[in-house]
């Protein structure tokens, strides 16, 4: 009888801390913020170091490399920015894919300092036959 | 409670059944490094995936067996089960260290960063140092009872913050990437190429028996280590403890 209700307060105690480690989780630890987010509130992060989170908007990427300047937009498809960015892309920087870029706003650009990927879920080997991307291929050696 | 002669050495079966963990273990890398094909984004780099997820997903199933047997112990008081909770507890902080290395490996050419402040990868931090605790309170504790019981409960609150990290990158906002398989409302989700997952699935499961190997090797020396304490006890009673 006395465990039983050892037991059951174990129980109740465990389910309560967990429902404030959510909480907590939840509210103080948002890794990142959506562009639409930043609309909503630019006041909120005005000289603020944020991470944005979202995808790299196709057709968008323009890479100097000579000076290693990165452009390219953001988007969360309801909102998108441009961003700046000064280094080299990570491997696995390309349209399409999810990114967190860390950095600020000046105006309505945000400047990057660190570019972090966050790639998506799906696993799949190349297909095979794909014709080989010969300018990619050129790049490379040069 | 005598110990019998030969009990000291190990089971014939058990050196088989390591030795078979060992020849899996080949087969499984052979499997990971040279037959998977690379993937269409991370190229040969998904290779690491399969170390990594293994053990991740084998240090949780260490850590729950180490808080059942804790939580075992606290209802019956068995020397055996707090001997299953070490021995599983051991394991757990092993996978945990070595999610933690071949995550940093794998993060850093994929992501960009070896390690980043977001939700599973604070609470994998945070179960670590938990079950590095663990092991702090047992060894500052005399009295097996009383060591046993306060581990137990160190145990219970590490499997308390484990659904938070199963569920960090599908409840929260991470970098770490969400998991290829799911239970979604609408059915099993699995974004995972079957090469991948069949490899995949053949490495946890080798990584599960070296955890079987280790943990019954472990709980042979734990049976032996409870009988030389009930010996030293019978020779000499143990004294009181003073506290100050």
């Amino acid at each position: 009888m006395k465990k039983l209700i050892y037991g059951i307060a174990g129980v109740v105690i465990l389910g309560i801390a967990g429902a404030l480690i959510y909480k907590a989780l939840n509210s103080s630890l948002v890794y990142f913020i959506l562009p639409n987010e930043y609309a909503a509130h630019p006041d909120q992060y005005k000289n603020r170091r944020i991470r944005l989170g979202g995808l790299v908007e196709a057709g968008s990427v323009k890479y100097d490399d000579k000076n290693l300047q990165l452009a390219f937009e953001i988007t969360d498809s309801i909102k998108t920015y441009p961003v700046t960015h000064v280094g080299a892309p990570p491997e696995l920087f390309k349209e399409g894919t999810g990114i967190v870029v860390e950095g600020h706003f000046e105006g309505q650009t945000f400047k990057s300092d660190q570019l972090l990927i966050k790639h998506s879920e799906v696993y799949k080997p190349p297909v095979d036959g794909q014709p080989i991307d010969i300018k990619m291929l050129k790049d490379t050696l040069q | 409670m005598a110990v019998k002669s030969g009990e000291t050495k190990r089971p014939m079966w058990l050196n088989v059944f390591g030795i078979s963990c060992l020849i899996l273990f080949g087969v499984a890398t052979f499997l990971g490094l040279v037959t998977s094909p690379p993937d269409v984004n991370q190229g040969d780099l998904i290779r690491v995936m399969y170390a990594h997820v293994s053990v991740v997903w084998v240090g949780f199933v260490a850590v729950i067996m180490t808080a059942i047997f804790g939580m075992l112990f606290l209802w019956r008081s068995k020397a055996m089960d707090d001997v299953w909770a070490v021995a599983s507890a051991e394991m757990a902080l092993i996978y945990f260290a070595l999610a933690i290395i071949g995550g940093m490996t794998y993060s850093k050419p994929t992501l960009g960063v070896f390690w980043d402040w977001d939700a599973k990868l604070t609470l994998t931090a945070l179960e670590f140092a938990l079950l590095v605790g663990y092991f702090i309170v047992r060894g500052l504790l005399d009295d097996p009872k009383q060591r046993a019981r306060i581990s137990a409960v160190v145990s219970i609150i590490v499997l308390a913050s484990l659904p938070f990290n199963w569920m960090a990158a599908k409840w929260f906002r991470t970098l770490h990437p969400s998991k290829s398989f799911d239970m979604t409302s609408s059915g099993v989700k699995d974004t995972m190429a079957p090469i991948f997952r069949n490899i995949l699935l053949f490495n946890v499961a080798v990584a599960a028996l070296i955890f079987i190997y280790f943990l019954f090797e472990r709980v042979r020396l734990g049976r032996l280590e409870v009988k030389a304490e009930a010996l030293e006890d019978s020779i000499q009673p143990r004294s009181e403890v003073v506290r100050v």
